[in-house]
């Protein structure tokens, strides 16, 4: 057996202003060379966990923890601020909030100063990175003008820069297309057996992971360990049955719709139509205009051709937070004085929002928050929902929870324009495919049959989702 | 005085000093229009969005320091932005900062209710005008024109950054966002008081 | 040559500029600020590349504020003595008013022109690190500067996007200019809360990476202190002192 590097014994952490500990009794030894995911539902305090082990709690937070967590054999209390670090490296889950620097080059040696590095060595070391990464001729890349994908591989650059022996990342997919994901993944597992690493990630979906990870250890909803030991077969994540809503009456129509911004042309002259009920996710490679897309068709962006339609457009952005204009709930859905009281009762009983009528907008849970949003539109009789990325960074609850809204409504006669990297939530929910590729439509596709073209997934950076198989077995 | 301070609360000031260093260009483009007809005095009434960050920045973090630094990061941060005013907004940026600290030292850091950020947007402003006095020559004014500026400057320290910051802030609060901060940790106590 | 003022360590410049900000301030004839103006504009021509159409956009609403000065000091100028030049029903201009007010407006100009000359020739990530390297600026106050910075593309990003969405959720009232204000703050919270969530992330990851805000003991690119740094300082000061005495010496 390898050295053990990390042990917590009986560790417990709760947040000041809360009553109730987050993390519960959590014991476990981790060796040297180990890949380990950490599981569990929202809010089972995983990041908490890795947040201990890499000593940013609970100084940060003046968290209450109690147990101990010992790290290379030494009380991980006795460690110097900053001391662990260099050791134990970490990546974040959002690759835009993690760089401080311009560039690639001066973000790496940001790494090496806070380490008293001499001057002499950096040059060596920066480049050793570079080429054991394979980022050699990104080095004098802005980072800003990166993409997502090559941000995560910086962000782990500069994190083996340091030469730790502990490598832990946060979610470090969530943000990822299918294709992205999946070479990252590869390109880590090479990383991973050059430096014989300890790779501990948090991770609430292991799909894309395929066989990386050798152990799992999966936290309940109260921050308990439920299990630790090889990782469970990945079940694909199973939606229920659900009836097309798809009905006869044209919903939205649009002919030769384009968009040009400051000159430049972001989406050339396309054209489809869409029914009642109908859920038409729109899909493609980062950057082909699938946001240009949704914004166009609400209005948000000026655009040319025609738009004929049942009724207005709602769109519901990523962040659904960003359209709360007031300070609960219940006044969110009413904001606009749209629908009368009753129908505003109606809504927010089939929303299941009644209970948190008058809480904050911002305080209740992100799936919580996407259903006012949906609400908000809705009662302002915009029949067709156009969401952005409603699955980026969602547990498999949330996403059931996503499914279930999209469900209902589409049976009320409402109809959805849906952009996601998800596809094994498209697959579940589409009932037809919009690509996007460079600004331009390549087509729209019924969703029966377009999980089988290898072609045009692979054109567009998407993968098949494993439950392919699952369903097409269950439809013969 | 920084070792007490924790590093996401720098940085958190620092994101303040962009925000608002992006809505001062949306008002600054109100008053561009106008100075070149009615003379300095169109900044005067919205000079308040600069003292806003260190307001804002002391009721969340509460810590000696709280309203000097973040003006001057804001200021910094600006001048980095590429604004034309220049370095002299770094100087400007720490002076406005020091009037503000001034009237929450005075109070020991204790209270942070409406009247002392009202009070330290008043000082803020005045600091702000003294320095402007020399700066820029208003003795050369009528005095009692000289005098209707500085009422006007301080009256919006006192709305704009005073008041505006505390319904900024408290807006904040309610969001849920600011759990970890000084100011939620406070409960209700004094912040009616 | 033509490099001079761009490689000038930033720290340098900003004490100069700001030293000769200062010293202005003294200075109430209208020839001191002029000499000084219309010399640094020579200095930045001869030894700095710059694009002087921008310089000019820049410069405009500046002029506008000179402007808005000249006639603020003339017609709200503090009662003074000499003979008059000019008289309305209203007011009448002495020549020491006349004096004074285009002393103010060229002081301004004179600001404007050196604060545009380091806003051209300085290179923001290097003003911030010199400043931590040779003014002793603490690193986690420069650090968090630079993050700030950087997150400017991302959060105005941020804002646009708030204020499309609530633009159309607010179809029916956004047409008064008010109202239009008012909206701002609505945008603001917003903005405000994911910078708060940001601003976090960003902390952890620096000290994810063994930032402690300790001084470092190497830079992997230091700013130096050349000669020429103390020779155009020296080459500055010059041109302070000559406007300031030349400028006394014109007004007697």
């Amino acid at each position: 057996m390898p050295e053990e590097v990390i042990r917590l014994n009986n560790l417990s952490f709760r947040f000041p202003d809360c009553s109730k500990a987050v993390l519960h009794n959590v014991s476990a030894i981790i060796h040297r060379g180990e890949r380990i995911a950490i599981c569990g539902p929202s809010g089972c305090g995983k990041s908490t966990l890795l947040y201990l082990l890499n000593r940013l709690y609970p100084l940060n937070c003046d968290g209450i923890v109690s147990g101990e967590i010992r790290l290379f054999g030494k009380n991980g209390e006795h460690y110097a601020p900053g001391e662990i670090n260099r050791r134990i490296a970490t990546v974040f889950q959002d690759p835009d909030a993690q760089f401080c620097m311009p560039t690639v080059e001066e973000e790496l040696a940001f790494t090496l100063e806070n380490l008293h590095i001499p001057q002499a060595d950096m040059e060596e070391r920066i480049a050793g990175i570079l080429s054991l990464t394979s980022l050699t001729e990104w080095r004098h890349s802005k980072i800003h003008s990166l993409s997502g994908g090559m941000k995560q591989r910086v962000a782990v650059a500069c994190a083996l820069i340091m030469d730790p022996e502990v490598l832990l990342l946060d979610e470090p997919l969530s943000h990822l297309d299918p294709v992205t994901a999946r070479d990252f993944v590869c390109w880590l597992d090479r990383l991973q057996q050059l430096r014989q690493l300890t790779i501990i990630a948090v991770e609430h979906r292991l799909v894309h992971w395929k066989s990386f990870f050798k152990r799992e250890i999966r936290l309940g909803k109260d921050g308990r360990v439920i299990a630790d030991g090889p990782p469970a077969e990945i079940p694909a994540l199973l939606f229920p049955s659900r009836l097309s809503g798809k009905a006869a009456e044209e919903a939205l129509r649009i002919q030769g719709l384009a968009v040009e911004i400051d000159g430049k042309t972001r989406l050339s002259p396309l054209s489809f139509s869409l029914t009642r009920g109908e859920v038409t996710i729109v899909a493609g490679p980062n950057g082909s205009g699938k946001t240009t897309l949704l914004k166009a068709l609400c209005g948000i962006h000026q655009a040319s051709g025609t738009i004929q339609a049942i009724s207005r457009r709602g769109y519901v952005p990523q962040s659904p937070e960003f359209m709360f204009l007031t300070q609960s709930v219940s006044q969110e859905v009413a904001y606009s004085g749209i629908s009368s009281l009753q129908e505003i009762k109606g809504l927010m009983n089939r929303l299941d929002l009644s209970t948190i009528a008058d809480s904050h907008p911002f305080s209740v849970s992100h799936g919580q928050k996407r259903r006012v949003a949906v609400g908000a539109m809705l009662a302002d009789k915009r029949q067709i929902l156009l969401m952005d990325e409603p699955t980026a960074g969602q547990d498999a609850a949330s996403l059931q929870e996503l499914y279930t809204l999209i469900g209902q409504r589409t049976a009320e006669g409402a109809a959805f324009v849906i952009v996601t990297h998800d596809m094994s939530f498209a697959l579940a929910v589409a009932d037809s495919v919009v690509l996007l590729k460079d600004g331009a439509m390549t087509g729209k596709y019924s969703a029966a049959d377009f999980w089988t073209r290898d072609d045009l997934l692979l054109a567009h950076h998407l993968l098949a989702p494993e439950g392919v198989a699952i369903h097409e077995a269950s439809i013969e | 005085m920084l070792k007490d301070w924790k590093l996401k609360e720098i940085v958190l000031m620092s994101l303040f000093g962009v925000v608002f260093g992006i809505v001062y260009l949306v008002f600054i483009h109100f008053g561009n229009i106008w100075a070149g007809i009615i003379g300095p005095i169109a900044y005067e009434w919205m000079f308040g969005i600069w003292f806003i960050v260190s307001i804002i920045s002391m009721y969340i973090i509460r810590k000696p320091g709280a309203a000097v630094l973040p003006e001057t990061l804001a200021a910094l941060i600006e001048v980095l932005l590429g604004n034309a005013v220049g370095p002299r907004l770094i100087l400007s940026g720490l002076v406005q900062g020091l009037g503000a600290e001034a009237a929450f030292a005075a109070t020991r850091y204790r209270h942070f209710n409406l009247a002392i950020l009202m009070l330290a947007g008043a000082g803020s402003a005045v600091f702000s005008f003294i320095y402007g006095y020399f700066i820029s020559g208003y003795a050369a004014l009528d005095p009692s024109f000289v005098a209707f500026m500085f009422t006007l400057r301080v009256l919006s320290g006192m709305v704009i950054a005073g008041m505006g910051g505390k319904y900024i802030a408290d807006g904040l609060l309610a969001t849920g966002s600011l759990r970890g901060y000084a100011i939620s940790r406070s409960g209700k106590g004094d912040a009616g008081a | 040559m033509k490099h001079l003022l761009n490689d000038m360590n930033p720290s340098f410049k900003f004490v100069i500029v700001t030293l000769s900000m200062i010293v202005m301030a003294f200075f109430f004839n209208p020839w001191t600020p002029l000499i000084f103006c219309c010399g640094i504009v020579l200095l930045q021509i001869l030894f700095s590349q710059t694009n002087w159409k921008l310089w000019l956009v820049c410069m405009l609403p500046f002029a506008f504020g000179a402007f808005g000065y000249l006639w603020t000091t003339i017609v709200f100028g503090r009662a003074s003595s000499g003979t008059i030049i000019w008289s309305s029903g209203f007011f009448d201009i002495t020549d020491q008013q006349l004096n004074l007010a285009l002393s103010l407006s060229f002081r301004v100009l004179a600001f404007s022109v050196l604060s545009l000359m380091f806003a051209f020739t300085t290179a923001p990530v290097k003003f911030v690190m010199s400043l931590m390297q040779q003014m002793k600026l603490s690193p986690k106050l420069a650090y968090s500067v630079l993050v700030g910075y950087h997150f400017l593309p991302l959060i105005k990003d941020e804002f646009v996007q708030i204020k499309q969405v609530h633009e159309m959720r607010n179809v029916a009232v956004k047409n008064s200019r008010w109202l239009r204000l008012t909206s701002i703050y609505g945008m603001l919270i917003p903005t405000l809360a994911s910078s708060v969530r940001k601003a976090e992330s960003a902390a952890f990851a620096m000290e994810a990476r063994g930032f402690t805000g300790e001084p470092r003991t190497s830079y992997f690119r230091p700013i130096r202190i050349k000669p020429r740094d103390y020779w155009l300082s020296l080459l500055f000061s010059a041109l302070l002192a000559a406007s300031c005495i030349i400028g006394v010496l014109l007004e007697k």
